[in-house]
């Protein structure tokens, strides 16, 4: 990694030509050959000053300002200040959304996790800790740990719950790898071990010190688009993501890699968003080859459930190339 | 552009001294010679002096994120535009309403540094500001490369030293205060020989930038979330643009004046030995945990391969690349049908433009250090109160956790004790002996 992080000093790479060629015509050439040398390095330098102006960073387009002053006028009038939101068919009743992720590589063996901190609780009786980020039923295939989220939701049956839900850490290690909330439901954030950790959901501002066998409350202000991380700055290795939702439609895979989406609102277009942490599609998404579901790049899915309609997506098959190996 | 012209005013004295140099020899013999080098000359004085014609500033978009996010350059364009409709330019900043920022304040810190009346300067920020923290307030003004910790990226929106709770942006206050004390053990110096109207003033403009910078990165993040048939545009609406992206930032910023950390007085009678004392048991203990980064002996060496916040987006983005051109590496083009091929090319191509913004859009990520306890030298001020407030919230954007909710206020309270008594050595019973600085006894 090291050598990409070079700043690179334009400075030096002109100042090096001139003297470079001016010690050679000390050495003993004729001056008119000499004096060329000379002139063809300051071309040469000059050469260079000319990309300089560019400078070594990537510009971006400049703003189109005509449209900008456009824009302003039209954000500030208080005339045609909303466009009219053009009305979204709403159905009734609830229906459930239910599948199983299964993963068609071999996902090899878990690299086990460097533990060099608090090793007499950590690693105590030489006990091991491994990479979580891609979890494969043996026997079943089954893939867990994907996310599968509601993007657009016009009604929700379940108010948010008052009681806390359980975040633990044990034996240096968050017990759930990830983990969804609806914002405003508390989250008792544990810690089981006898030593301190700290937990950082990112994107949250959320870092609090967890002294042993204590907890303290996190209840999410907002929605993360996408899942977040969870660490603790004492312990690197620790790590888990987090996915905040207004609407609670969302589900992680079980360790079968099954999943199940209850009361979701029936007779409506729906758009389901998947992820996975260790996934080879933009930030995270998963996308499959499944054409009457629309399936996109993006990792979304559209459907339509009829009221009570429990609706099986059968076997998921994500592909090995699906997968950062 | 500050850059460009330093650049190139190193240039022309070099080159100048080895012509003059020379320049006496060559006369008599040979004139077409010497033709030729006034010609180098001029060439060289042109396209130097060429840097130096910049037209007026302009704001740097977060190209960083923009890669990350895979826009398009049509999509770039677009939020260059929204920002300019939005927040104006440089020589004339301006704000949406909702955003509660001052014009006139702005209109004094912004634009070329110039005066119109006697004895009043305009143009304050790029006077005093733009050479570490830059135009944009990207943290990358000419110099910063140079200092360490780098100058504050204020486009996050996250600022580090405050008296509110740790997800709380800063009150006006608290920015007048890092400008008027500056940044102990850092290279932010303080401002305090400016008149307050003019600290107001900048104050108004680091929030402005940063208001700017937060709905930059709110609208970046936006195409992700874009539905199929929007077809890669944002909205260009009062719903969209005003509440669903700038409200909330404004709002957080408002919240600020009312979100200060209620901090009980320390007893006024507090037997201060006994209180230095639970305060190192705190310290080393599973309760407060200071010890695991501040290390054994305060020196802030228990954790030292962490990464603040604004350096992990770098260090993630370079990991990005690099796991992408391995993954490309390992990919053969002999068994791709057209499709996948072109796919594969967008994705090199892509990875390509990442790494020259990681090399030129970006500094290279460095590690943060926990604080030396031992130098009595504390960036966001000395007070009792100051480090009450880093503990009880922790330091946004640094790995520093809150101690709030887990840990009472009196025990902070015995904590900041302890802390303020680690730069001196303790040579006997506590409390008893005369406190003598460390160096001094060495």
């Amino acid at each position: 990694m090291k050598p990409g992080y070079r700043v690179k000093t334009r400075l030096q790479s002109t100042m090096t030509t001139p003297f470079s060629t001016s010690v050679g015509r000390r050495s003993g050439a004729k001056r008119p050959l000499a004096s060329y040398c000379l002139i063809f390095a300051m071309i040469i330098a000059t050469g260079i000053s000319l990309p300089g102006c560019g400078g070594g960073s990537v510009a971006g387009p400049a703003p189109d300002f005509e449209a900008a002053l456009v824009l302003r006028e039209k954000l500030t009038s208080a005339t045609g200040a909303t466009e009219a939101g053009e009305d979204k068919p709403q159905g009734t009743g609830w229906a459930t959304l239910k599948g199983r992720f299964i993963f068609a590589g071999a996902p090899g063996d878990a690299k086990p996790l460097v533990v060099d901190k608090d090793t007499e609780v950590c690693s105590k009786d030489g006990m091991k800790l491994f990479d979580r980020s891609l979890m494969v039923d043996a026997s079943t295939k089954g893939l867990a740990n994907v996310v599968l989220f509601l993007r657009n939701s016009s009604r929700v049956k379940e108010p948010v719950p008052t009681d806390a839900l359980i975040f633990d850490q044990k034996n240096c290690e968050f017990l759930t790898p990830v983990f969804a909330a609806r914002v405003g439901q508390p989250i008792d954030v544990k810690n089981s071990d006898p030593i301190g950790h700290n937990t950082n959901i990112s994107g949250t501002s959320f870092n609090q010190l967890i002294p042993a066998g204590e907890s303290t409350v996190f209840t999410a202000g907002r929605e993360t688009g996408l899942p977040v991380t969870v660490t603790c700055n004492i312990h690197p290795w620790m790590k888990a993501y987090a996915v905040f939702r207004e609407d609670g439609y969302v589900a992680v895979s079980a360790a079968d890699g099954s999943f199940s989406i209850p009361d979701l609102p029936a007779g409506e277009p729906l758009e389901f968003q998947v992820w996975h942490e260790r996934s080879t599609g933009r930030s995270g998404a998963i996308s499959l080859e499944q054409p009457e579901l629309k399936w996109n790049a993006k990792g979304r899915f559209k459907i339509q459930l009829e009221e009570n309609e429990v609706r099986d997506l059968g076997t998921l098959q994500v592909p090995a190339a699906a997968i950062r190996g | 552009m500050n850059a460009f012209a330093a650049q190139a005013g190193t240039k022309t004295p070099s080159g100048d001294l080895i012509c003059r140099e020379t320049r006496g020899q060559l006369v008599p013999s040979l004139f077409p010679v010497w033709m030729l080098g006034v010609v180098a000359v001029v060439l060289l004085l042109v396209t130097t002096t060429g840097c130096g014609k910049t037209a007026a500033a302009s704001y740097r978009l977060n190209m960083v994120e923009s890669a990350k996010q895979r826009l398009k350059p049509e999509q770039e364009q677009q939020v260059a535009t929204i920002l300019a409709a939005l927040f104006g330019t440089p020589d004339d900043p301006s704000a949406p309403s909702e955003c509660g920022l001052d014009a006139a304040k702005l209109q004094l810190a912004a634009g070329p540094v110039r005066s119109d009346i006697v004895g009043r300067k305009n143009g304050l920020y790029r006077e005093h500001c733009a050479h570490c923290h830059g135009v944009s307030g990207d943290g990358m003004g000419p110099t910063a490369a140079f200092l360490n910790p780098y100058p504050r990226d204020y486009r996050p929106g996250v600022f580090k030293f405050k008296s509110t709770e740790r997800a709380d942006k800063p009150t006006h206050a608290d920015l007048v205060m890092v400008l008027r004390n500056g940044l102990a053990g850092s290279s932010m110096p303080s401002f305090a020989l400016l008149s307050d109207a003019k600290i107001d003033a900048l104050s108004e403009y680091v929030k402005y930038l940063s208001i700017r910078g937060e709905v930059e990165l709110a609208l970046m993040r936006a195409f992700f979330e874009l539905d199929d048939e929007d077809q890669g545009r944002l909205p260009e609406d009062r719903e969209f643009l005003i509440e669903e992206i700038v409200l909330p930032v404004a709002e957080a910023w408002q919240a600020a004046e009312d979100a200060l950390i209620d901090v009980p007085e320390m007893e006024a009678d507090i037997d201060m030995a006994a209180s230095i004392a639970k305060g190192k048991e705190l310290f080393y203990g599973n309760k407060a945990n200071c010890v695991k980064c501040h290390g054994v002996t305060g020196l802030g060496d228990g954790q030292v391969n962490d990464y603040d916040d604004w350096n992990k987006v770098v260090l993630q983005a370079h990991k990005t690349v690099q796991g992408g051109l391995e993954q490309a590496d390992e990919a053969s083009t002999w068994d791709m049908d057209a499709d996948e091929a072109v796919e594969h090319r967008a994705e090199l191509a892509w990875l390509d433009r990442f790494q020259k913004v990681l090399d030129g859009n970006a500094l290279p990520p460095r590690t943060i250090r926990p604080r030396n306890l031992r130098q009595g030298i504390y960036r966001g001020g000395m007070r009792p109160l100051d480090l009450y407030y880093r503990i009880h919230a922790g330091i946004n954007g640094a790995p520093m956790p809150a101690a709030k909710g887990t840990v009472p206020p009196e025990d902070i309270w015995h904590i900041v004790n302890y802390i303020r008594s680690l730069p001196y050595d303790f040579n006997g019973t506590l409390g008893v002996d005369k406190p003598m600085v460390a160096r001094d006894r060495l």
